[in-house]
């Protein structure tokens, strides 16, 4: 018998939407200092928090700020005093703080931020593109993909627990779809109190903690006497998360039951006997598996990989899983002009990855539902279809009006 | 097998209202073992007053939450309805959330055999002068209420919720059965009264369902624009333009032919012409530049594009001068000064005849908020009649 069945981990259930079962974490979080300024589709979180914390659920200090800039800098310099800090944000509004997003990994404050991905305007558009998430991959982020609303409840509290462990400190992007998770109402499981802080254990910065009987300054003028030194630090930090990822997702099981499966940087779908994947980050996942149930049926050998974190990058464990296969199909929502073949900003990534492998897979690129446009399942075969004879390198538009 | 129903409301006074609509639907189904979600559709903004939207509720007896959401969440729209809602009766006449989807009928998504559900105290046959024809029969019911209509993140508590989720166990089933409607509005509630409203509303619709044959409705008269292939538009983002003019008399201002946003009203204003004493507050205060002054110095209305926010009404100093009227009762866009200004006495009897004596306002957006005054008819070449303050305020 497991703890979680020993004990009971999971209070009740609820309807909530993505956004919400994220407000739900961050209460069970106990989070202590929010900001927030609204931009669609993450504005219901602030709006769900806001209303937990005036309903006595959280005691948290909740600042809404006068810019996203602004947004980010606080939850900065809240989490360098010590306080569990989240924020969190969508498209454009995201990259106007981008220069606070920098220094949040530079200052390695890990700070939870929610994503709701948002395509970039102009022109003026609220659907999912995965743009904004992805534009601080080079930065210093861990940068996480759900596609549940109950793995983003359970992902905040993953989130926070990786982020502050004292071997990365680092800040976390939790990316979930605009739309097709933050605004879609499912029933969520949610735990309790106790069972929560049994796994996620309260913030502690040690001896980088910014307070008056600890005299520090952080981020000082350096120049070249110390960046390089400084960035190599940090690149340590995000090698060592990947371990701390798995330690994370083993733990969460033994409290929670067993929720995830090895090697949880992503999540294999009919893959045992497959020999030609689709890869993809977020709620594409449903049409995606469906289309491989779908045509399994059919005595087509196919599978979908659905990779769940982006930075730090599962270089090993997707090298060992994909390179059994013989095609790999990569999904993009999102754009990368003029790059390399002119694909995806995931198509290079997966690629990239597969090339010390003597006998590669093929790899073929699909840029689909940028805008907010729906993937369906007739699209997802389609792209198996493509996939399974397309030459390597070769990239291909769908669902755009041609 | 898949069950969707919709729910058409109104953008900011009616989004709770959906949203618990959908909401509950997924929480009764899923008491019944069944599994479901719901969703709005995304793109609708329903931060806009009266925009017509849609909110949508998914179930399933067989398939797995997994499967039923790649089937319906991965989409932005429904394909099909089994039970299409309709909280507002003025919908009817057309919804049109984006300029580029066009003014679409009420009942494009419902399906051979399946429901559209209007919460109208009108007869079908009313309803059906507005409605476009479908190639094949389905079923109209109705439930005898006003439009609940609330303000921003404000949900108008008066039943039509529970009223709503009576009228779809009526019609199907297989979404919810009245059982489960009823046992968990009566433990979530803890009030007997809500669990009464939904079975009542559930023998109400059973009595008031008729089916509508492929000859029953109208042709719709707007077509649903074709967009663009990518590489047939202006690159940069930059579109057409409404082209600058103006001239005395109807129509006589530049608007944006693409997006004229008329199916957002449920109410518009009826101007009473000899009374008007030119004093352009309505042509000054009207947000969406609905006015066109004419030629002998009156306003006249372009009800294509006014959004029946009843500001006019508001500010307007004549007692009985510009009155808000049911939508419903029109049943075209015609300009009303050149009604007038062709036959003056005849313009006001019918005037008259469409305002009726009932004035409905809204005093209040929580609780009941509605209230119908006693209208006056102002004989034609009395003295103008302005408004007292209570009048005034009263609104």
């Amino acid at each position: 018998m497991t703890l979680a069945e020993r004990t009971n981990v999971w209070e009740r259930e609820d309807l909530l939407t993505g956004c919400q079962a994220v407000s739900h974490a961050v209460r069970l979080a106990d989070v202590d200092v929010i900001a927030a300024y609204p931009i669609r589709p993450y504005t219901e979180v602030m709006d769900q928090l806001s209303k937990i914390i005036a309903d006595g659920q959280l005691d948290a200090e909740y600042i809404v700020a006068d810019s996203e800039h602004s947004q980010f800098e606080i939850v900065k310099h809240a989490s360098a005093v010590g306080a569990r800090a989240f924020a969190g944000s969508s498209g454009t509004g995201w990259c106007y703080g981008f220069e606070a997003l920098v220094v949040t990994a530079t200052d390695r404050l890990p700070v939870l931020f929610l994503v709701g991905n948002r395509a970039l305007d102009d022109p003026g558009a609220f659907g999912v593109e995965h743009n904004d998430a992805l534009a601080v991959r080079d930065m210093g982020w861990l940068i996480c993909w759900v596609s549940t609303a109950q793995e983003a409840l359970e992902h905040v509290l993953l989130g926070y627990r990786i982020a502050e462990d004292p071997r990365v400190r680092m800040p976390m992007a939790l990316a979930m779809d605009g739309a097709f998770l933050t605004h879609s109402q499912h029933v969520v499981k949610i735990p309790s109190p106790e069972a929560v802080r049994r796994f996620l254990p309260p913030y502690d910065l040690g001896d980088r903690r910014l307070h008056p009987d600890n005299p520090i300054s952080i981020a000082p003028q350096v120049n070249e006497d110390w960046v390089i030194e400084m960035r190599r630090q940090n690149w340590e930090a995000a090698r060592r998360a990947r371990g701390v990822i798995a330690d994370a997702y083993r733990e969460f099981n033994a409290v929670f039951g067993e929720r995830y499966e090895a090697p949880y940087y992503f999540k294999e779908f009919m893959t045992d006997d497959a020999e030609c994947v689709l890869v993809g980050l977020g709620t594409v996942a449903m049409p995606g598996r469906t289309a491989v149930r779908r045509l399994r049926e059919q005595g087509h050998k196919v599978g979908y990989v659905e990779l769940k974190w982006f930075r730090p990058f599962p270089t090993e464990e997707l090298r060992a899983s994909l390179g059994r296969f013989k095609a790999v199909g990569v999904i993009d929502r999102d754009f990368n002009h003029g790059s390399p073949d002119d694909g995806g900003t995931v198509f290079h990534e997966v690629r990239s990855c597969l090339y010390p492998l003597r006998d590669r897979p093929r790899v073929v690129d699909f840029i689909v539902g940028l805008g907010g446009r729906d993937i369906s399942i007739a699209d997802c075969v389609q792209m198996f279809e493509l996939t399974e004879r397309s030459e390597d390198g070769s990239v291909a538009w769908l669902g755009l009006r041609e | 097998m898949i069950k969707r129903v919709e729910v058409n409301y109104r953008g900011i006074f009616q989004k709770t209202l959906g949203k618990r609509i959908g909401g509950d639907v997924v929480l009764i189904a899923s008491r019944m073992g069944r599994v479901g979600f719901s969703n709005g559709r995304y793109s609708d903004s329903p931060e806009r007053n009266g925009i017509p939207c849609k909110y949508f509720a998914f179930v399933s007896h067989d398939l797995s939450e997994e499967e039923l959401e790649a089937e319906c969440g991965a989409k932005l729209d429904i394909d099909e309805a089994d039970v299409s809602v309709v909280v507002d009766d003025t919908m009817v006449k057309g919804v049109e959330p984006w300029g580029w989807h066009g003014i679409r009928p009420i009942n494009e998504k419902v399906v051979a055999g399946g429901a559209l559900l209007v919460v109208s105290r009108k007869p079908h046959g009313e309803l059906l002068k507005f409605i476009g024809r479908k190639p094949y029969p389905y079923r109209l019911a109705t439930i005898a209420g006003d439009a609940s209509l609330a303000g921003l993140w404000v949900f108008k508590d008066d039943l039509t919720h529970e009223r709503v989720l009576g009228g779809i166990a009526a019609l199907d089933p297989g979404v919810v059965d009245l059982d489960a409607v009823v046992a968990y509005l009566e433990e979530k509630t803890g009030d007997p009264r809500r669990a009464e409203a939904a079975r009542q509303a559930y023998d109400e619709v059973k009595a008031n369902t008729s089916v509508v044959l492929p000859d029953q409705g109208v042709d719709w008269p707007h077509e649903t624009p074709v967009l663009p292939k990518w590489f047939e538009f202006a690159e940069g983002a930059a579109v057409p333009a409404v082209p600058r003019g103006f001239q005395l008399g109807p129509r006589g201002q530049s608007r944006n032919p693409r997006f004229k946003r008329g199916t957002t009203k449920s109410e518009r204003p009826v101007v009473r012409f000899d009374l008007c004493t030119k004093c352009t507050l309505c042509w000054q205060e009207c947000p969406d530049q609905c006015f066109d002054p004419t030629p002998d110095g009156l306003y006249d209305v372009n009800y294509e594009y006014c959004v029946g926010c009843g500001k006019c009404a508001e500010v307007c100093p004549v007692k009985e001068c510009i009155v808000m009227v049911d939508e419903l009762r029109f049943d075209d866009d015609a300009s009303p000064w050149e009604r007038y200004s062709r036959d003056k006495l005849g313009y006001l009897e019918w005037a008259e005849s469409k305002k009726g004596t009932d004035r409905v306002v809204h005093p209040h957006v929580t609780g009941t908020g509605r209230a119908v005054l006693e209208g006056e008819r102002i004989p034609v070449g009395k003295v103008i009649p302005a408004r007292r303050k209570q009048e005034v305020t009263a609104r």
